[in-house]
C-alpha cells in the first residue's frame, strides 16, 4: 500500500496505489478518491529508469529520473515533486562523517592533512574524472580524523576518501 | 604526396568521433585501424575497424611514439586525428611527416603558421579585419601580476584562454580583479590535463553574446570554399551545449559578410584543409575574428546536414592531395539543421560526471534525423575520457520543421544507466525563447518556466511517478537516496547553474 500526494504539470494528484492486488499486466489504483485499472505491462520487469503504463487506451513510455525529479515522455520533460503520505516523521540526514566518492576517478590533489579543522563546504579533494576537474566539499565542520586516499591514487565509486569526526 | 589515395587509414581517437570517421572510411572503401586503452576494449569504434591495436602504455591514446609505430606495423598511410587528443599537437604533425604517414589535417608548414593564436589575431587585425579584443603576448601561469596588470588594461570580464585552447576547454572567465587567482588555477589545471601546456593570453569577454563558426575548405591548388556558418551560443561552462545552422541571430548581409571575411583570413593566413574560421559578436551584431579551428569539430553535422558534403571524407580527399571535388557556386546550403551534444554529466549534481554502464539505449531514426554515437545497450561509458556520448542532430526545410523534428527525436531518445543532460537539452527545445530563436550565451542562466499540462495528461504521469515510487520501495531502492528523507521530497524546478 502505498498513498502519495504527485504535483506535475500545474496539477496535484492523490494517488494510492497496491502492488499486491495487481493482475498479470493491471493494477487497480485510486486517483483523487476514484478507482482506475492501469495496465503495466512490464510490472514483473526489474526496476529501472523506464515506466511503460497504458490509461484509457493512451500509452505513455516514461524515463524517470532516478531520483524522481523529473520525468520524460513524448511531449517533454516535467518536473515532479512526489509527497509520501505515509511518511510522517522527517527522519535527519545521516550524521555520518564518511567522504565518499560521489563518481569514479583518479584523485588530483588532497587539500587537507589528517588533523586540520574544516568548514563544511571547504574543498577538500580535486578528484578527476571525465577530464574534469571536481572538487569533493566537507560535508560538515570538524576535525579530519581520517584522509584514506593520496594523490594520483584511483577510486571506486562510494570509496571512503576520508573521516570527519 | 601523390593523388592516389589510402588504402588503410589509422584513427587516433575513440567515442563517437572515432565511429563517425570509421563510416566515411568504409563508404570511401578504405580500411581502418582502431587504437583502444583497455577502458575502451568493448567500444564501438573497436567494434567498427577492420583491425585494432590495444595502446599498452599509460599515455594511450596521447602515446606519439606507439601511435606512429602501429601505424608502421599495420600499414597505414594516414592518420585522422578526430578532434581532441592529438589534433592539433605540432610534435605529433611533425613526427608523422618524418615517418613518410599523411596526418589527416592541415599540412605542418600550414599548422605552424596558424599555431599561435596571439600572431593569427595580430595578422587578422594588421589587415583590417574586426577581432575580439586581447592581451599583447602570452603569459606563463606563474606570471599572476603581469597578468593582472594585462586583465586591468583590457578591462573586465576577461577570459583566461589556454594558448592550445579548443572545444571550450582550458578557458576560464574572471567577472573582476578578485576572481583572476582561481580562473587562473582552473585554468592551468584544465589545459595541463587536456592539452599538456600551459601557456596564457587574455580576451575580453563579450557577454552576452553570439558564437559563430564559418566552415572552410581550401585545397593545395588555393582553392578556397566556405559551407556557411553554425551558431553555437547555448553554452554551459564554455561547453556549446546546442548547435544549429544557419546562424539565426544573423541577417542576409551579416551572414555574407562573415562568409566573406572567413575566405579572406583563410587566403590571408594560407590555412589549408578543413577548418572552422570563430567569431564572437555582441547582440547589436559586431562581430570579431576569435580564432582557426584547424580541425574538424565536434558540431560538424550540422554543416554536413545543411550542405550534404561529408567533411571527413574531404579532409581525406585534401590531405590525399586531391582538389577540392565543388566549387563555390556548386554549394547549395538547404533547409536548417540543430545539433544537440549529449554529455554523460549529471544537470542536477552540478554537471558532475557521470560514467557507468548503459543499461538501456534506444536510438531516434526517421527521416532528417541522424545520430552520431558510440552508445549500445550493455556499453561503457568510461570515467577516463570526454563525457561526450551522442549527438542528436535534426534537419527540417526551414527551422520551423527543424524544432518539431528535434523535439520528436529527443523525446525517443533513451539512455539509460548513467546521468546525461538530455533532459536539459530537451528542455531548452520546448523553451519559447529557443522556439523564437532569440538566444545568447546569456540564455542558459536563466530559469526554465513552469510547464503547464493539460489535466489528463499530468495525471496518466503522475500514476506513472506513483507507481515508479511504489515500486522503488517495495525493492529496497527508494528514490531519495541520502538526502532528507522528509515526507516532501526535495524538488529541483530550479535549474542548476
Amino acid at each position: 500500500m502505498s498513498k502519495v500526494e504527485v504535483t506535475l504539470g500545474g496539477h496535484t494528484f492523490e494517488i494510492e496505489i497496491n502492488l499486491n492486488q495487481r493482475g498479470d499486466h493491471d493494477l487497480p489504483v485510486m486517483v483523487n478518491g476514484q478507482a482506475m485499472l492501469v495496465t503495466v505491462p512490464d510490472l514483473d520487469a526489474p526496476i529501472d529508469q523506464m515506466e511503460w503504463i497504458i490509461v484509457d487506451q493512451r500509452p505513455h513510455e516514461i524515463v524517470i529520473d532516478p531520483d524522481l525529479r523529473w520525468l520524460r515522455d513524448h511531449t517533454g520533460v516535467h518536473f515532479v515533486e512526489v509527497r509520501d503520505l505515509e511518511a510522517r516523521v522527517a527522519r535527519p540526514v545521516s550524521r555520518d562523517g564518511r567522504i565518499k566518492a560521489p563518481i569514479p576517478g583518479q584523485i588530483k590533489t588532497v587539500l587537507a592533512v589528517e588533523g586540520d579543522r574544516v568548514e563544511a563546504g571547504q574543498p577538500l579533494f580535486i578528484l578527476e574524472a571525465m577530464k574534469m576537474e571536481n572538487e569533493i566539499h566537507a560535508p560538515k565542520s570538524g576535525v579530519v580524523s581520517q584522509i584514506r586516499v593520496q594523490p594520483g591514487q584511483d577510486v571506486l565509486l562510494r570509496e571512503v576518501l576520508a573521516e570527519i569526526s | 604526396m601523390g593523388n592516389i589515395m589510402f588504402k588503410k587509414i589509422l584513427i587516433a581517437n575513440r567515442g563517437e568521433i572515432a565511429v563517425r570517421i570509421i563510416r566515411t572510411c568504409r563508404d570511401m572503401g578504405i580500411a581502418t585501424v582502431a587504437l583502444y586503452e583497455a577502458a575502451d576494449r568493448g567500444s564501438l569504434h573497436v567494434r567498427l575497424a577492420d583491425e585494432c591495436v590495444l595502446l599498452e602504455s599509460a599515455q594511450g591514446y596521447l602515446d606519439t611514439a606507439a601511435i606512429l609505430k602501429i601505424a608502421q606495423a599495420t600499414g597505414a598511410e594516414a592518420i585522422h586525428p578526430g578532434y581532441g587528443f592529438l589534433a592539433e599537437n605540432i610534435e605529433f604533425i611533425a613526427a608523422c611527416q618524418q615517418t613518410g604517414i599523411v596526418f589527416i589535417g592541415p599540412p605542418l608548414a600550414v599548422m605552424l603558421a596558424q599555431h599561435s593564436k596571439i600572431e593569427v589575431l595580430d595578422r587578422v587585425q594588421a589587415a583590417g579585419f574586426p577581432t575580439v579584443q586581447y592581451s599583447t603576448g602570452t603569459f606563463a601561469v606563474t606570471d599572476s601580476d603581469t597578468i593582472r596588470a594585462a586583465a586591468d588594461r583590457l578591462g573586465y570580464p576577461v577570459v583566461i584562454k589556454s594558448t592550445r585552447g579548443g572545444r571550450g576547454r582550458g578557458a576560464y572567465t574572471a567577472q573582476s580583479a578578485g576572481q583572476i587567482d582561481r580562473a587562473l588555477r582552473r585554468a592551468q589545471i584544465e589545459a595541463q590535463i587536456v592539452y599538456g601546456s600551459t601557456d596564457f593570453y587574455l580576451e575580453k569577454l563579450i557577454t552576452p553574446a553570439h558564437m559563430i563558426g564559418v566552415q572552410v575548405l581550401a585545397d593545395h591548388q588555393g582553392q578556397v570554399v566556405h559551407l556557411g556558418e553554425r551558431e553555437g551560443s547555448l553554452t554551459r561552462g564554455n561547453q556549446k551545449m546546442m548547435e544549429e545552422a544557419p546562424a539565426p541571430c544573423l541577417s542576409a548581409e551579416q551572414r555574407e559578410q562573415l562568409w566573406q571575411t572567413a575566405v579572406a583570413i583563410v587566403r590571408l593566413i594560407g590555412f589549408r584543409g578543413v577548418g572552422t574560421i570563430e567569431f564572437m559578436g555582441d547582440l547589436d551584431g559586431h562581430f570579431g575574428f576569435t580564432e582557426i579551428k584547424p580541425r574538424i569539430q565536434i558540431e560538424h553535422a550540422v554543416t554536413e546536414m545543411i550542405s550534404s558534403v561529408d567533411l571527413v571524407r574531404e579532409q581525406i580527399r585534401l590531405a590525399a592531395g586531391e582538389a577540392l571535388s565543388f566549387t563555390q557556386a556548386e554549394v547549395r546550403l538547404q533547409g536548417h539543421a540543430i545539433s544537440c551534444r549529449i554529455t554523460a554529466q549529471d544537470p542536477w549534481r552540478h554537471y558532475m560526471p557521470s560514467p557507468g554502464t548503459l543499461r538501456r539505449v534506444r536510438l531516434p531514426t526517421g527521416h532528417g534525423v541522424r545520430v552520431d554515437t558510440y552508445a549500445y545497450s550493455g556499453c561503457e561509458v568510461p570515467a577516463q575520457y570526454d563525457p561526450i556520448i551522442a549527438k542528436v542532430i535534426a534537419w527540417g526545410p526551414d527551422r520551423s520543421e527543424c524544432v518539431r523534428r528535434l523535439q520528436r527525436a529527443l523525446s525517443e531518445i533513451a539512455l539509460i544507466g548513467v546521468a546525461t543532460t538530455l533532459p536539459i537539452q530537451q528542455l531548452i527545445a520546448h523553451h519559447p525563447e529557443f522556439l523564437q530563436a532569440e538566444y545568447n550565451t546569456d540564455s542558459l542562466r536563466r530559469d526554465m518556466p513552469e510547464d503547464a499540462l493539460p489535466e489528463h495528461h499530468a495525471r496518466d504521469l503522475a500514476i506513472a511517478a506513483a507507481i515508479a515510487y511504489a515500486r522503488r520501495n517495495l525493492a529496497g531502492q527508494p528514490s531519495v537516496p541520502d538526502r532528507l528523507q522528509s515526507g516532501w521530497h526535495r524538488t529541483s524546478r530550479r535549474l542548476p547553474e
